[in-house]
């Protein structure tokens, strides 16, 4: 009975943990390069965005999540109209995850776009490549290992992620990831079960750290 | 095994407590400084008790610390070591753990109250629910209620929609909270589509309507027990509290609040301790 | 800086001293650094024109760069590097520049093997092949040493008799300017000091 709940739980964790960093992608190495290349009006501002969730407790980002997607909330009043769920959905997981580690996405990745000397992208415009083409030809190849690293920091604070998953996932038997499930078990007394989990969880860690020191080491 | 999950918040309690009592030695004059006593209580006791507290604290002198939380969480700090004086747990099954783990005084429990379980609905959600039936409504949404493994109002609930047969027709719709009061809360919000919360939490919310209320007779029988707890840092003032909490005056604000009390009403304090009867 | 020249040459070099503001023209040509005011046109084709808000981005300027540090993509090998700027081009273009630079044996080599005098041949190469309207060279011989400069400088004749692209090549060294240029710009502290061809301009001989 235990064992199919483990399974269970860890392969939910990990299956929203990927699909989290893939929608963290996206926006993530766009910011970055942008923090990285440009400057502009309200630079600033947009740098303290992206490390706001970093510094506030996780269950603050949970809360304004919450506020934001709950029916009464501007962009959930929208989705109820669409008859779009979100809240306490394994949709609301992926959010939370995307949410929490998009930060350490973009603070990698930007560092890796620094590292690229930009003589490399002038001179690929002198050769005729649009910016898109050099974006994907240069910057992105030769910011290669700080990107990886940061979609590495990035899966694995998605793994672990509980404070803003509790607040807009809930606890549901559909929603629990692996830190959600050892807290639940705990409350509720069911002490072997939360070691179990534990267990799952610290082996996961552990991988996941050595691999990215064997990443990190290949450098 | 509870020791290594509990350990911080045991340290942080009992750091209070020793604070306290440091503050204890180092005070040269000792009339100057309150007694105090530690209470944990079930989070739907949180605004009666704040009052029950403010009337004992001013009539004998002892401040009161509250400690308000789900009665499992509060069951388990217990056992875990956190230096508790008395607690008030919203279920039997509750204290029962405490009692089984050997941390109640000797003749120091009585059942102190009781309370009804009601449904309440967002209050832009008004007549969407009128008769339980209505929760397995496909136009009702989700339905809150406390993790009903674990947390009282939750057995409850789940018990009363056991004992109709709704309850496997319910429970995908189910949101699981860590106490009634996340409940009320996730119900105020307009997250979830209707809650189980009881009838004293609901006379304190603003943005809900009742929608039903579970009957006293065919309903669960919801008993708020309550404790003092063996070797008590402060057991001299636990059992004064303890003897104040059956008497008169908290009973009259228990009973304006919308509990139940069941301790029956006496004009003299003939406390449990003090009669020699069992 | 202030340069204002209209020049009719095949091949004209910036000469003068460090700090003359050579590269800095260069970039502006580019398309790299932007002028506070003025105009730059290669023939008639505009690149910027302050007056009436011309800009051209970098990668439609058709202007081929061989800066001072080479700059090979280090990520790419020889080929993928000459091949960049190609697009979808004729081979026989580019077997013709392989065959004038002789780098037709390098193409699967990594840039971080190659020595000083191929890195160079191999980013001519690699400007040649987009098909530039002008070349830009920065100092091609400065990290080479003198017995290496020799080699070199008859590909860069090479490439402008046979191939005949245009070029602005930029040098602090006399005897490099003499053989390759027609015109001369002598540049000190942002100015135009002098300018015409080689035997006239420059001093000594």
């Amino acid at each position: 009975m235990m064992e199919s709940e483990l399974v269970r739980v860890t392969a939910f964790t990990l299956m929203m943990a990927a699909i989290a960093t893939l929608v963290m992608l996206p926006p993530g190495v766009a910011l970055a390069w942008l923090l990285a290349r440009r400057r502009f009006l309200g630079r600033d501002i947009l740098e303290t965005l992206v490390s706001l969730p970093l510094v506030i407790p996780p269950v603050a980002t949970g809360l304004i999540l919450l506020k934001v997607l709950g029916r009464r909330g501007p962009l959930g009043s929208l989705l109820e109209h669409t008859g779009v769920d979100i809240v306490f959905t394994w949709k609301a997981v992926v959010l939370a995850m995307a949410v929490m580690g998009l930060p350490l996405l973009v603070r990698s990745a930007r560092a890796g776009f620094e590292r690229v000397d930009p003589r490399y992208e002038q001179i690929a415009a002198t050769l005729g490549a649009g910016p898109w083409r050099v974006f994907l030809t240069i910057s992105l190849p030769l910011a290669g290992r700080g990107l990886l690293a940061g979609v590495l920091l990035g899966f694995s604070r998605a793994l672990g992620e509980f404070g803003a998953t509790i607040m807009i996932a809930g606890a549901l038997p559909g929603t629990r990831t692996l830190s959600v499930a050892i807290y639940r078990n705990a409350e509720i007394g069911q002490d072997a079960a939360a070691m179990t989990l534990l267990a799952a969880a610290v082996t996961i860690g552990f991988a996941a750290v050595s691999l990215s020191n064997r990443l990190g080491a290949s450098t | 095994m509870f020791s290594a999950r509990y350990g911080l918040l045991a340290a942080g309690l009992g750091a209070l407590a020793m604070w306290g009592g440091a503050c204890q030695n180092t005070e040269p004059r000792l009339d100057t400084k309150p007694a105090t006593v530690l209470v944990s209580a079930a989070i739907s006791l949180a605004d009666v008790f704040g009052a029950v507290a403010d009337v004992y604290e001013r009539e004998s002198g002892t401040r009161v610390l509250l400690n308000l939380a789900g009665s499992n969480l509060l069951v388990n700090q217990l056992i875990a070591g956190a230096p508790i004086d008395v607690i008030i747990s919203a279920d039997v099954r509750q204290m029962d753990r405490v009692e089984a783990a050997g941390r109640i005084r000797g003749g120091g429990r009585m059942n102190l109250l009781s309370n009804q379980l009601v449904v309440v609905v967002p209050v832009d959600r008004v007549g969407t629910v009128t008769t339980v039936d209505d929760l397995a409504s496909p136009e009702v949404g989700r339905i809150a209620l406390g993790d009903p493994d674990a947390v009282p109002a939750g057995v409850y609930a789940r018990d009363y929609l056991e004992s109709i047969g709704l309850w496997s027709v319910l429970r995908d719709k189910v949101v699981p909270t860590r106490n009634v009061r996340a409940a009320l809360a996730a119900v105020e919000a307009g997250t979830v589509a209707a809650g189980f919360v009881y009838r004293t939490d609901a006379a304190m919310a603003t943005n809900v309507v009742r929608a039903f209320e579970v009957p006293i007779d065919t309903g669960p029988f919801i008993v708020y027990p309550a404790a003092v707890v063996s070797a008590a840092p402060n057991a001299t003032e636990a059992i004064r509290l303890f003897e104040f909490l059956r008497g008169s005056e908290a009973r009259r604000l228990f009973e304006e609040a919308g509990f139940i009390a069941l301790q029956p009403a006496v004009s003299e304090t003939s406390g449990l301790f003090t009669t020699s009867s069992k | 800086m202030e340069l204002h020249q209209r020049i009719e040459a095949r091949t004209v070099a910036l000469y003068g001293p460090s700090g003359a503001g050579k590269t800095t023209t260069l970039d502006a040509i580019a398309g790299l650094r932007r002028p506070a005011s003025g105009e730059i046109r290669i023939g008639t084709h505009v690149l910027f024109a302050s007056d009436v808000g011309v800009d051209l981005p970098v990668h439609t300027r058709r202007v081929g760069y061989v800066p001072q540090d080479v700059a090979l993509f280090p990520h790419l090998n020889v080929r993928r590097n000459i091949m960049y700027g190609t697009g979808r081009r004729d081979e026989t273009s580019s077997t013709t520049v392989l065959e004038l630079l002789e780098i037709g044996g390098l193409l699967s080599r990594r840039i971080n093997g190659l020595s000083g005098g191929e890195r160079q041949r191999v980013a001519l190469a690699r400007a040649l092949l987009s098909d530039p309207e002008l070349l830009l060279l920065d100092e091609p011989m400065a990290a080479l040493d003198l017995g290496l400069r020799d080699r070199i400088l008859p590909y860069l004749e090479r490439v402008r008799d046979e191939i005949g692209t245009r070029m602005i090549y930029v040098s602090h060294i006399k005897g490099e300017v003499r053989r390759i240029a027609d015109w001369v710009v002598v540049l000190d502290g942002g100015r135009v000091v002098r300018s015409g061809p080689p035997n006239n301009v420059l001093p000594g001989t």
